[in-house]
């Protein structure tokens, strides 16, 4: 049939851009040296890393920082959710936007903020020292990084238990509350237990995240030498001297075969989250807890929390940009100057740098929003084989980090040979970034194609509009509001990658966050603080729009 | 089937996974008449309604639409939704938010590449109809609910399709409105010499509305037959339920002569009435009557028993009395208030089935 055609290409497509890249991982994996060299059938790429200590060492450390990452945000996020939704703190709904800024910051950025921030010679350390005589921390550390890796994911633990608890029915608790339990027996007897699914899926989320992490152990865990698994495979490069594709490889698939369980995992978790809130009471207007004085320590927990995860790395980037050098003894009105900016302007890969990073925002994010739309009309109302299938493909490419999805998307340009002129393009970099991005994509555009009402395009297909035209008359007119959010929140998400743009970095494929990290093993700090700052205008541009547009930052 | 028949189900099924929701319903619809799906919930008349439609998958039977096939398992016919060219009103009217009145009607037009000119004609001729004309350059939220509905009849009877069908058509109506809309839609129905089909789930909607009533009960059809075979000579206990308000008492057959029987009612009561059971004597039965039908008698006499009067109620157009008979309560009908106390009670045995 005419109509099945273009679903089954797009289908065919999605499933070849996806499965392709990780295929090819997988079979670099197994093979004993680079795909491009001869190269024959062998295991002893994973024999070199099981020999490797450094490989156990990172695996360790990559524990190390999940679980440690996990045992700060979880209980912190879910009290932050509790306090912002069910009692009378106050201005909560002017700390709603602020709360939610770290997801949006480059963690690269972040990290590069806390070592000028705090690092030995950072503007607070030194504040600090000169107040203090001594600094009682040491940023470089596997604990520091565990902290502030644990405190930046915060929101992200907030945010679903945030939904959960504002989806919980206030009659549920009134019931409760009829029934002769106190405040604290209704929390405790029904509240969180109704809202638990919701704590285990961001327990085994922010596990997942901690797995995958790698812009913040890259920039801290450099100088003492941390390693996490990310970091081990970006250093795997230098270990042979020679390509150590099959190497990296082999580490890609340790990753993934951890990676791609939690993911299933979530998924179910996810849905048995939902078929408790389906058994939600009526959301009647929630009378909020009273807190009394309380709510003063809350507000000032909360205030020190933003001040420590946002202000000080922000701050300290945003300073660091326009002095020329700092330390000890320093007055910053000696040294304040515009020569970083003035040094990125002045050279080309580094305007072109921001051009790209503007072009792969906005372009970039529509065509990516296009895709993505393409995909959700394909199986939009359409509960058959080609629908399951296709929501597992979207899952596949969230268990790859975004470090060695570029990586794989790189070889896909390598060994394709037709490809391989649009390798050094553009359309290379937003190829990866629009496959890494893929799940959270499709959720932005699942959830505003479920807001169309079934009955709005059966009665189109009623008087006799087909499926296409349906689509194109009745469901896309009707989610354009959603459709321009996705793109704006792509466009924060694009402008924030770093990791995917690594191994794709060559002249003419410079992003803002590749060229960070590139910038960053080169020493050239001045330089890392200017793009750091205009990187985090850009993102701070389409929060703007996107808050002036009432685009809610998460669904 | 005759040339009279416009619309034919033959032996249609339909399951969700092994769940069937229809086994085998046939059922027709004449030129201009409305033949009523009615049914409680999950009985599959709404289903049934979209199979036609072509937005539910069948898989067995046929539709057959004025002589097409549009649907036919054995022969792999499976004509999709938008090229059956039939008009169905939503329950909840689906008028596209996007467009203005004119548009959300003119768009069926639009698909069927009718000229610009003509398409001004007949979308302003419909409105027309439905006395919308003044409202055709608003959106569907600017109107009133009744307007809203009587928008997307516009909309379904634009491009002259043979059937019509209305999906539970009042019950987005606020319960006074619904008295006048069933009387005007009937009036427009046979106005303009529709064929109609209607889901509904209440029986004096059903009643009123059509020419045939078809009860469905678990994917089957329990009954069909005009509105009045269906409420005075039910044929199964479910189809007495359903149809109207009764009182049901439960007992054992006490003796049979012919078509009548008389059933010794748990509540003590011995009653005769018609016999719609094959089971024999001594065996479980049930008897209904219809409240209307029980009424007070002056003294004692053939199915006549002595009761507890507990109270009565005002309706409006009436009292209901509240009997007391065993464990059961009775409910009867009349015109004045009665004191509490002991009554003798008619339950006339022509009006009383026992299943």
């Amino acid at each position: 049939m005419l109509q099945t055609l273009p679903r089954r290409a797009v289908v065919a497509l999605l499933a070849l851009s996806v499965f392709f890249p990780i295929g090819l991982v997988l079979y670099q994996s197994i093979l004993s040296g680079p795909f491009f060299m001869p190269a024959s059938l062998s295991l002893e790429s994973y024999a070199f890393i099981f020999d490797d200590p450094d490989f156990w060492l990172a695996g360790k450390n990559t524990l190390a920082v999940a679980f440690g990452m996990g045992a700060i945000a979880i209980p912190l996020g879910a009290v932050l959710a509790f306090i912002m939704v069910r009692t009378d703190l106050p201005g909560r709904r002017w700390l709603e936007t602020p709360i939610m800024i770290p997801v949006f910051v480059s963690p690269v950025v972040l990290g590069f903020g806390y070592v000028v921030a705090l690092g030995p010679v950072g503007f607070f350390s030194v504040w600090f020292q000169e107040i203090f005589g001594s600094v009682p921390w040491n940023i470089y550390s596997l604990t520091s990084i565990i902290i502030i890796a644990g405190l930046t994911h915060v929101p992200h633990v907030y945010l679903y238990s945030s939904s959960a608890l504002r989806n919980l029915g206030s009659d549920v608790e009134e019931a409760a509350r009829l029934s002769g339990a106190s405040p604290f027996r209704v929390a405790r007897d029904v509240s969180i237990p109704m809202v638990s699914p919701a704590l285990l899926y961001v327990g085994v989320l922010v596990f997942f995240l901690g797995f995958e992490i790698f812009g913040l152990p890259l920039i801290l865990g450099d100088p003492e030498g941390h390693l996490v698994l990310t970091t081990y495979l970006y250093k795997l490069t230098n270990k042979l001297g020679t390509p150590s594709y099959h190497l990296m490889a082999a580490v890609a698939t340790c990753i993934i075969a951890v990676t791609f369980p939690l993911v299933l995992l979530q998924r179910v978790l996810l849905k048995s989250a939902q078929r408790f809130v389906a058994m939600k009471g009526k959301s009647a207007r929630q009378r909020p807890l009273m807190l009394g004085p309380w709510k003063w320590l809350a507000l000032a927990l909360i205030l020190a929390w933003l001040f420590v995860t946002v202000i000080v790395p922000v701050a300290g980037i945003a300073l660091r940009s326009v002095v020329s050098s700092w330390g000890q003894g320093i007055h910053l009105l000696d040294v304040l100057t515009l020569d970083h900016f003035r040094a990125v302007f002045e050279e080309d890969t580094m305007i072109r740098s921001i051009i790209n990073s503007i072009l792969i925002g906005t372009l970039g994010g529509a065509l990516a929003v296009g895709g993505y739309l393409a995909i959700g009309l394909a199986t939009h109302r359409q509960n058959d084989g080609i629908t399951r299938f296709v929501d597992y493909v979207i899952l596949t490419p969230r268990a790859v980090p975004g470090l060695m999805a570029g990586l794989a998307v790189f070889w896909v340009f390598l060994f394709v040979p037709f490809l391989s002129p649009a390798r050094s393009t553009l359309f290379s970099v937003w190829f990866a970034y629009t496959i890494v991005w893929l799940a959270y994509g499709m959720r932005l555009i699942q959830s505003a194609l479920m807001q169309v009402g079934p009955e709005l395009e059966e009665a189109g297909r009623l008087v006799g509009a087909s499926r296409a035209r349906v689509s194109r008359d009745i469901t896309v007119p009707l989610i354009r509001n959603g459709l321009l959010g996705a793109w704006l929140l792509v466009f924060m998400i694009f402008e924030r990658e770093y990791s995917t743009g690594v191994y794709l970095l060559s002249p003419g494929t410079e992003v803002i966050g590749a060229q960070i990290v590139s910038l960053w093993a080169s020493g050239a700090v001045d330089v890392v603080a200017a793009l750091s700052l205009i990187n985090m205008a850009l993102v701070g541009i389409g929060l703007a729009i996107a808050l002036r547009f009432g685009v809610k930052l998460h669904d | 089937m005759t040339d009279k028949t416009i619309l034919a189900v033959d032996n249609l099924a339909l399951a969700y996974g092994d769940n069937p929701i229809l086994k085998g319903v046939s059922m027709h619809l004449n030129r201009g008449e409305v033949v009523s799906l009615l049914g409680p919930s999950g009985s599959g008349k709404t289903t049934l309604l979209r199979a036609v439609a072509g937005l539910e998958q069948p898989h067995a039977g046929s539709v057959i639409i004025a002589g097409r096939a549009i649907y036919d398992a054995a022969a792999n016919i499976d004509i999709p939704a938008e090229k059956r060219d039939l008009g169905l009103v939503f329950q909840s009217y689906a008028l596209w938010p996007h467009k203005t009145v004119f548009d959300n009607v003119a768009y069926p037009l639009v698909l069927r590449k009718v000229a610009k000119n003509e398409i001004v004609q007949r979308v302003h001729a419909a409105l027309k109809n439905l006395g919308l004309d003044h409202l055709a350059e608003r959106y569907p939220h600017q109107l009133s609910g009744g307007q809203q509905q009587r928008v997307s009849i516009a909309r379904a009877l634009v491009y002259n399709p043979p059937v019509i069908l209305l999906d539970e058509p009042l019950s987005n109506l606020d319960a006074k409105m619904r008295e006048e809309a069933r009387a005007w839609l009937r009036n427009l129905i046979v106005e303009l010499q529709l064929s109609a089909l209607v889901v509904t789930h209440d029986q004096s909607e059903a009643m009123a509305m059509s020419d045939r009533i078809l009860l469905l009960n678990g994917g089957v059809i329990e009954q069909q037959g005009t509105p009045t075979e269906m409420y005075a000579q039910p044929q199964t206990f479910f189809v007495a339920d359903f149809m109207g308000s009764n009182n049901i008492m439960k007992g054992r057959i006490g003796d049979i002569k012919g078509g009548e029987a008389r059933i010794d009612l748990d509540n003590g009561l011995s009653v005769w009435g018609l016999r719609r059971t094959n089971a024999a004597i001594g065996h479980e039965a049930t008897a209904v009557i219809r409240v209307e039908q029980l009424h007070l008698a002056d003294g004692p006499g053939h199915n006549r028993a002595e009761v507890d009067l507990a109270t009565s109620m005002f309706l409006g157009d009436r009292y209901e009395y509240v009997f007391h008979a065993g464990g059961d309560l009775l409910r009867a009908w009349g015109k004045r208030h009665e004191a509490a106390g002991k009554r003798w009670l008619e339950l006339p045995p022509d009006a009383l089935w026992i299943f």
